[in-house]
């Protein structure tokens, strides 16, 4: 996986954030230390970030009781664009808000949709730069190893 | 330990040779805990495979071609584990004593207790006013902005006192603005400012952000008191 060794952050503890939630409520990364989170970086303009949104919705569903847990940041500057996108992308998840994308600059998001997999531990240990048909398939993999650990 | 420890051990303070003393002692440890699982790897394999790791099981300086059937019928002796675990506790103790350690000399030297000033938040009742974020100006420059889970909110309530700010200042007068939103004593969006001119004097300065309910006028009341 060439984007996976291109990502600098692989390995290193996810820096960690608070941002507001499109339903009104702050969300802390550090508060789900302990549990295996996904981290989706996207935007209403981004053509696959609906379904890769959708994708993983179901995972969390499947697998919160492992301790799976998700976080999509919108990287939007239009908020109500943002939050209308995800009222058409209704998720079982947080759907936090970045306008001034400065969690996105501490991620070094340089592509949408963007998705990390940070361990129990709090540590980043996988990024994929794209969603593809079949991604799905290798997010599961990985993430099953990250609940068994 | 080597002279280069022991000549730096020598001449910093006490604290910091205590420290580096620890961390020499712990890699002593480590180094010599490494060896010891490589020494006791045949036992742990007698006990697990006993027939195919026979040979490897016999006491130094017998071959196995003298005794091999002795090896084999030999009774299988469950290696002490309880040394090496009580070793690894030790390890991680210390390890936890110098964590905390580099802790206290990190601080000690980002923030000298002459120019350090540290600004804390607490919060009593909270009827009237649910916290959102706070945002502290020091000399009219944004020196952090925090935003608060209910979680983190709820944990104020009950009585936790949060470190916002940790900083550095010089001698003089000195001015924090600190400004809160949230919701307010009817589910309304709130925003108060509260401010404070204080002097910094050699010495460490604690300021501390109150917020609590004022019954009288059902309204939130925000001070920042400064902890002589």
């Amino acid at each position: 996986m060439a984007a996976e060794r291109a990502y600098r952050l692989l390995g290193a503890p996810a820096p960690d954030f608070a941002l507001r939630a499109t339903s009104g409520s702050n969300f802390r990364l550090s508060e789900y230390r302990g549990d295996v989170v996904l981290v989706a970086f996207w935007g209403s303009s981004c053509g696959t970030c609906g379904q890769q949104l959708g994708v993983l919705s179901r995972m969390v569903d499947t697998y919160q009781s492992a301790g799976l847990t998700a976080l999509a940041v919108n990287v939007d500057d239009d908020q109500a664009a943002a939050a209308a996108f995800a009222a058409a992308h209704p998720v079982s998840f947080p759907v936090l808000l970045d306008p001034a994308k400065q969690v996105a600059r501490q991620y070094q998001v340089d592509n949408l949709p963007m998705l990390l997999l940070i361990d129990r531990g709090g540590a980043i240990r996988h990024a994929w730069r794209a969603y593809r048909t079949g991604s799905d398939a290798h997010y599961l993999e990985q993430i099953r190893v990250l609940l068994d650990e | 330990m080597n002279s280069f420890g022991a000549n730096m051990i020598r001449s910093t303070p006490a604290w910091i040779a205590r420290v580096t003393a620890m961390a020499l002692s712990l890699c002593a440890t480590i180094v010599t805990g490494a060896d010891a699982p490589l020494a006791a790897a045949p036992a742990t394999a007698a006990v697990t495979a006993p027939a195919a790791t026979a040979p490897a099981a016999t006491a130094p300086g017998a071959t196995a071609a003298e005794e091999p059937a002795t090896d084999a019928s030999a009774p299988v002796v469950a290696p002490d584990t309880r040394a090496l675990d009580e070793e690894i506790q030790s390890i991680k103790k210390d390890v936890v004593d110098l964590n905390r350690d580099l802790f206290v000399l990190e601080e000690e030297l980002l923030f000298p207790a002459n120019t350090q000033v540290a600004v804390f938040l607490s919060m009593d009742v909270g009827e009237f006013f649910a916290l959102d974020t706070v945002e502290l100006r020091m000399d009219d420059k944004q020196v952090t902005k925090y935003l608060y889970t209910p979680r983190e909110a709820e944990a104020l309530l009950k009585g936790g006192v949060q470190r916002l700010y940790l900083g550095n200042l010089r001698v003089g007068n000195h001015e924090l603005v600190a400004l809160f939103t949230g919701k307010g004593p009817n589910g309304q969006d709130y925003s108060r400012g509260a401010q404070l001119r204080f002097e910094k004097s050699v010495g460490a300065k604690y300021l501390e952000l109150k917020i609590s309910d004022q019954q009288r006028k059902h309204q939130p009341e925000f001070e920042i008191k400064d902890w002589e």
